[in-house]
């Protein structure tokens, strides 16, 4: 077991990232709004750590946390434009919102570092730590899911006008969304970069926002399960595709489109969707099998 | 129980008079009609009522204070709840859950009881699921509860609808169509289930082509035709009116 934890580590510290990231990035899709703002935001979280550790001596604690809360108000800002788009343009503003993170990166380089980042970040993080926080994350997520919050997203996904004629505020519920999203997003940049040592504005593009994506396509947008199984397959299909590293990329494309056309709504939704679909036909041969039994007694 | 007033209210697409300086009441404890031919106007009444268009004049007031600018959300929040034409359910949804969104008006456990789980917010969501239940029952969908609203047969889907939209107690209901394409005993059903909300203080305004049927429900009809309101009154004396039967004569394509 313990041989088996410092073999797989590495892949195992990815993994929890990865499922981090991936919350960000369902808790938006959830809620109907096809975002790729979470590289930018986790490049929120990431410098504001790496700075304030590196150059202020602030504790890692409270940078992790105002990490956090800086990423979460970038949401906030980021849904105000958002609200009078819809669909492709949306998708289209929040990469953009993405671009702009990454020029003032590259812009503020007495901050910054520049293209050369921000190095020497104490390398504090650790699985245990990091399983700690993905539980957290994890409880805060099972929560919106088993009480009004996730019905109402999972409403303006949907239908937003049926939201609407319920009393939904559309807007305010989609800014909540991008709050939780960016906050995620930030907590985990922020860990990412107590993790990697040095850190730089290409860790946070376009094929940091692909793997992201990938991780919800893959598992799932609505359900717990989702980002785990996702961010599962990624970390371990390129063990697995060792002999194939060459073509790694192409592999995760071959992949990411047989899940699409053959589990459309990613690999961990669909199992949950599988086992509730058992446990609703069981209830309804319960209720039927009832109704038989009352039937019988009240017609003899 | 507040009443719904609509004054002097149009609603013009480009050249098209949609809806042209129209006066109606929807009182709380009544049935109250609305009909006339297809594209006569029905529809565009209730998207400016629910504050899904805009008015081009006039105003709507409820309880005396004016709903004609507000968005459908606050609209909604203010207890004026509608159904659609075309039913629209969240289709991905179970019946129970399309049902429980129905309540979010009177949620009051708040954002951070719900990301944190805390005991309000789940307590207030077993009451929710409670009431959704017996509102199903009602609407004889409880064996239904799981399904997945899309795989419901048209007239279930109506009824989630309806469940949905009373699920808060909301004092004024608009209902578009809601029996069009039932058989009678469905029809029938249904009708129970009007009185049943009217008596209990609900003002429901009940859109319907159905003239027998709505003659049999409503203390006051109003008739549209061609966006303007022919006529309005007592349901047995408005049906008989020449200008009512001529329109619908004039227009009977169904
Ligand atoms: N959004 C719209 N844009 C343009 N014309 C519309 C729109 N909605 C309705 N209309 C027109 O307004 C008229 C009234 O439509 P509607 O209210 O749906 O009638 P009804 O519900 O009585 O059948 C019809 O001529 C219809 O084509
Ligand atoms: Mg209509």
């Amino acid at each position: 077991m313990i041989q088996f934890y410092y073999a797989y580590q590495p892949i195992i510290d990815f993994f929890l990232l990865s499922v981090g990231f991936g919350y960000s990035q369902q808790i938006a899709l959830r809620a109907g709004v096809f975002s790729i703002a979470t590289a930018g935001f986790a490049a929120i979280g990431a410098y504001t750590v790496a700075i304030l550790v590196t150059k202020s001596g602030f504790p890692i604690a409270a940078s992790v946390v105002l990490g956090m809360v800086i990423a979460g108000v970038g949401g906030l800002l980021l849904s105000l434009p958002l609200a009078r788009l819809r669909g492709a343009f949306q998708a289209i503003a929040t990469l953009a919102f993405v671009q702009i993170v990454i020029s003032l990166l590259l812009y503020a380089e007495d901050f910054t570092g520049g293209a050369l980042g921000v190095t020497g970040i104490p390398r504090v993080m650790n699985t245990g730590i990091l399983l700690v926080i993905v539980a957290v994350v994890m409880y805060v997520m099972w929560s919106i899911g088993r009480t009004g919050l996730g019905r109402i997203f999972d409403a303006l996904r949907q239908e937003e006008s049926v939201a609407a004629s319920l009393g939904v505020n559309i807007g305010r519920y989609h800014a909540l969304a991008f709050i939780l999203s960016g906050a995620v997003g930030g907590l985990f940049g922020g860990l990412q970069s107590l993790y990697v040592f040095q850190i730089e504005p290409h860790n946070f593009g376009f094929a940091f926002m692909v793997n992201v994506l990938t991780v919800v396509i893959l598992g799932g947008r609505t359900t717990l399960l989702g980002p785990i199984m996702g961010a599962a397959i990624m970390a371990i299909l390129p063990e697995l595709a060792r002999p194939l590293a060459e073509y790694r990329p192409a592999v995760n494309g071959v992949i990411l489109i047989l899940v699409i056309t053959f589990l459309p709504n990613g690999v961990g939704d669909e199992i949950v969707f599988w086992f509730r679909r058992r446990r609703h036909a069981a209830a309804a041969a319960n209720r039927a099998q009832a109704k038989e039994a009352k039937d019988a007694v009240t017609s003899s | 129980m507040p009443s719904l007033h609509l004054e002097g209210v149009s609603k013009h697409f480009g050249g098209l008079k949609a809806v042209d300086d129209i006066t109606m009441v929807v009182p709380p404890g009544e049935i109250t009609g609305l009909i006339g031919p297809n594209g006569a106007g029905k529809s565009t009444v209730v998207n400016m009522i629910s504050g899904v268009l805009s008015l081009t004049h006039g105003d709507i007031r409820l309880d005396g204070t004016s709903i004609a600018t507000d968005r459908s959300d606050i609209v909604a929040r203010r207890g004026v709840s509608r159904t659609f034409q075309n039913i629209r359910l969240l289709p991905e949804a179970t019946v129970l859950e399309n049902v429980l969104i129905g309540f979010h008006r009177r949620e009051h456990a708040g954002v951070v009881a719900n990301l944190l789980g805390l005991p309000a917010a789940l307590r207030e969501d077993r009451a929710f699921r409670e009431r959704a239940h017996s509102l199903l029952d009602r609407f004889g969908l409880d064996e239904y509860a799981d399904t997945e609203a899309g795989n419901l047969a048209y007239g279930h889907q109506r009824r989630v609808e309806m469940a949905r939209a009373i699920a808060s107690e909301p004092d004024i209901v608009l209902l578009d169509e809601p029996v069009a394409g039932m058989n009678d005993v469905e029809s029938d059903e249904l009708a129970t289930i009007f009185r049943e909300l009217a008596n209990s203080g609900m003002g429901l305004l009940l859109i319907e082509h159905n003239v027998g049927f709505v003659t049999r429900l409503c203390k006051q009809v109003y008739v549209l035709d061609s966006g303007r309101m022919i006529a309005s009154g007592d349901p047995h004396e408005v049906t008989r009116d020449p200008k009512v039967v001529a329109a619908y004569i004039g227009t009977s394509k169904h």
